[in-house]
């Protein structure tokens, strides 16, 4: 296809050098690993593991019992033979609070057996017997102190000396929540383009599919040769529930490691283009692109089509710029979703670019994600901290693999539609409804995952 | 327990057969003998596996009509019936809509229109056989819920038909003038469907569960009960075997005899 001479030379731009690390991750925001002591020091696992035979949930109450309480001064004789007069087959009294567990008549529902226990003025309150399930969350050493982003209980988030930050409970993007929908199907498969991914690393190991593409290099070895780009898989899809490291946000999804930056954390357009046509034709569901270039360029636009059109749902970071404007890709629109950074306390991170383009924002302040061994250097675990869109955006591009898994019928506008609808408008104080420093809010992977019930 | 092809000619021959005797008797003596009308109650539930789905949910409806009952003499009764259903859909999730929707609303209401008919095949001594057979439509009406909580406006609006055909031998004891019992046991062909729309701002999505003739079979204890010159007071209860248990059934009805 011939290129019109003007868009030839809008092109050239696009060729200057991408400071992505600059765009990755801001200086202030990520500590390495090293400076942390002992504090990562392996320890023994402390959470059993759980096995989870499904993904969906199941009913929310048994189908053939109640409990019931009857009004204060009822003898316990009386209430006994009242329930054994509805024709139950099994009554139980539970001790010190008066609360009889009971079996209801077969062929009667649950609801119908409510409705008529609740017409009798001896009772006091008839409830559905609710499910309860194990406290399923990852057995993953740091989850439950490290990782707020995926599950916020509040506290203090302590990284190191001169490193602690009280977070606010709950400014997470649920994802506990969503897991006992889905944890992701290992055929959905996301793409990281950036500097590789460690294949070696104990959190990836397992879940890369391929040695990838090396564009930068030209290769079939995307190894990473920076550390950018295995902490972003990890994030996106890191083992879970393997008693090490983290857990990531599509526990059970797999990576396509594709190399578009150079040891440096520099890349060209051409390599990103490459790496999009590339993981596209290799059937990724979804593509991350944790970097970005300050330049429009119809080419890498196209890519961004090329993959849409494809089915794949393409991710990439708003940039970290305050008060500087989206980046490319992430800032075509109609084929990419912006994704800002928030923080622990669901506060737009200070160093987020913003714009009409931004779609959604999701944590991207000290998250902790793997890194190479090489680059914590030996005796550390190879895990650091890092802040900027890099990180934010990966927690998208696993909630768009956890909706790809459950519902593989929908197309990539339709994924974007759910992560931008289902979104908490954390700002909604200051700021009500979509805006351009968080879009429609931080991702909540609970609401568009697990079931809407209609009352 | 579900039966599909067999059963379903087993039905319909049953149906034919019906149809026959109703014709025959009607062309005999054309004229209406009896006349009765009055209120009718049903129940039923039914554990159904809708198509494409591996689990199960309940459909329980219950109806409450006006009936007439039209005597053609020789045994053959027709009956018409029309009123309100209810259903509920305990357990139904639209798992391929793009918010996955789960039922737990109350049920869901429709227009209901039936159509009865009964005719003796058999008169011994205190014991009479018939054949009996029953068609009934719920037209049900959309009902619309607002999606809370979501960062766009939205909403889900679903609506559901059903219909149910039964046939099948009755066997009766004439105890008295008074009091007839007897013991039903029928096929139930059973066809379903709920169609629900969801909509978030531009996102929107349409999922139909359907059940398609699925049949059953059903045993039921029963009794027409003359309260008194005019009032006949008519019961049934019954259930309906699947696997792993069994769903009820249940009518009764008030009819007036003019």
């Amino acid at each position: 296809m011939k290129v019109p001479a003007k868009r030839s030379v809008k092109a050239i731009p696009a060729l200057l050098i991408l400071l992505f690390a600059g765009l990755g991750t801001t200086d202030a925001g990520w500590i390495r690993q090293t400076k942390l002591g002992d504090r990562f020091l392996r320890r023994p696992a402390r959470v059993q593991r759980f096995e989870r035979p499904a993904l969906r949930r199941g009913p929310r109450y048994a189908a053939d019992r109640v409990l019931v309480r009857f009004k204060p001064g009822v003898a316990d004789a009386y209430a006994e033979g009242l329930l054994r007069s509805y024709g139950f087959s099994s009554i139980r009294l539970i001790p010190r609070i008066g609360v009889y567990s009971v079996r209801t008549s077969p062929g009667a529902s649950v609801a119908e057996t409510l409705a008529m226990l609740r017409r009798n003025g001896d009772i006091e309150q008839a409830r559905p017997d609710y499910r309860a399930r194990l406290a399923d969350t990852p057995n993953d050493e740091f989850f439950a102190r490290y990782q707020y982003n995926l599950r916020n209980l509040g506290g203090i988030l302590d990284i190191g000396p001169g490193f602690q930050f009280p977070m606010t409970a709950g400014a997470d993007i649920k994802a506990a929540l969503a897991w006992d929908a889905a944890l992701g199907d290992p055929e959905v498969v996301i793409a990281i383009l950036d500097s590789g991914v460690d294949r070696t690393h104990p959190d990836l190991a397992a879940k890369v599919v391929s040695p990838g593409r090396d564009i930068a290099n030209d290769d079939d070895d995307a190894t990473d040769d920076h550390w950018h780009g295995t902490h972003v898989a990890g994030i996106a899809a890191a083992d879970s529930n393997n008693t090490e490291g983290i857990s990531g946000v599509a526990r059970n999804c797999k990576i396509l490691p594709v190399k578009v930056m150079d040891a440096d954390g520099n890349g060209l357009y051409s390599w990103i283009i490459d790496g999009i046509i590339w993981a596209t034709d290799q059937g990724a569901d979804v593509i991350n692109l944790s970097l970005g270039g300050d330049f429009d360029d119809p080419f890498l636009e196209e890519a961004c089509k090329y993959a849409f059109d494809r089915g794949v749902v393409v991710v990439a970071a708003a940039g970290n710029d305050y008060g500087g404007p989206v980046v490319y890709p992430a800032a075509y629109d109609d084929y990419v979703l912006a994704v800002a950074a928030s923080d622990f306390n669901d506060q737009a991170a200070d160093f987020s670019s913003s714009g009409p383009q931004v779609d959604v924002a999701a944590p991207g302040v000290y998250i902790l994600g793997p890194a190479p061994q090489w680059y914590v250097g030996k005796g550390n675990l190879p895990y650091v901290f890092a802040s900027g869109t890099s990180q934010a955006a990966p927690h998208v591009s696993g909630m768009a693999a956890l909706i790809r898994s459950l519902k593989p019928e929908l197309e990539p506008a339709d994924i974007m539609k759910i992560i931008r609808y289902t979104a908490d408008d954390v700002n909604a104080s200051a700021d009500r409804g979509r805006d351009d420093h968080i879009g429609y809010g931080r991702i909540n992977m609970g609401r568009a995952l697990v079931p809407y019930i209609l009352k | 327990m579900t039966m599909r092809s067999g059963g379903a000619r087993r039905l319909i021959s049953l149906g034919i057969a019906l149809a026959f005797l109703a014709a025959r008797a009607t062309a005999a003596e054309p004229k209406v003998k009896t006349f009765m009308a009055g209120l009718d109650f049903d129940h039923f539930a039914r554990t159904i596996v809708w198509d494409g789905d591996t689990g199960s949910s309940a459909l329980r409806a219950n109806l409450v009509s006006a009936r007439a009952d039209l005597g053609f003499g020789k045994g053959l009764t027709l009956s018409l019936s029309a009123g309100l259903s209810l259903t509920g859909f305990d357990g139904l999730a639209f798992g391929t809509l793009p918010i996955t929707l789960e039922y737990d609303a109350s049920p869901m209401k429709g227009l209901v229109l039936g159509a009865g008919l009964e005719a003796r095949l058999l008169n011994s001594g205190h014991f009479e056989i018939k054949a009996a057979g029953r068609f009934v439509s719920s037209f049900g009406m959309s009902k619309t819920w607002p999606l809370e909580g979501f960062s766009v406006e939205g909403e889900a609006k679903g609506r559901t038909n059903w219909m149910e055909a039964s046939a099948g031998p009755r066997l009766a004891y004439i105890l008295s003038d008074a009091f007839v019992p007897y013991l039903e046991v029928s096929v139930r062909w059973l066809r379903a469907d709920f169609r629900m729309e969801e909509t978030l701002d531009d996102l929107d999505g349409l999922e139909t569960k359907r059940i398609n003739g699925d049949l059953f079979y059903s045993v039921a204890l029963g009794g027409d009960a003359r309260v008194s010159g005019r009032l006949t007071l008519k019961a049934k209860a019954g259930f309906v075997p699947r696997a792993g248990g069994a769903d009820s059934l249940a009518s009764v009805g008030l009819l007036y005899a003019f």
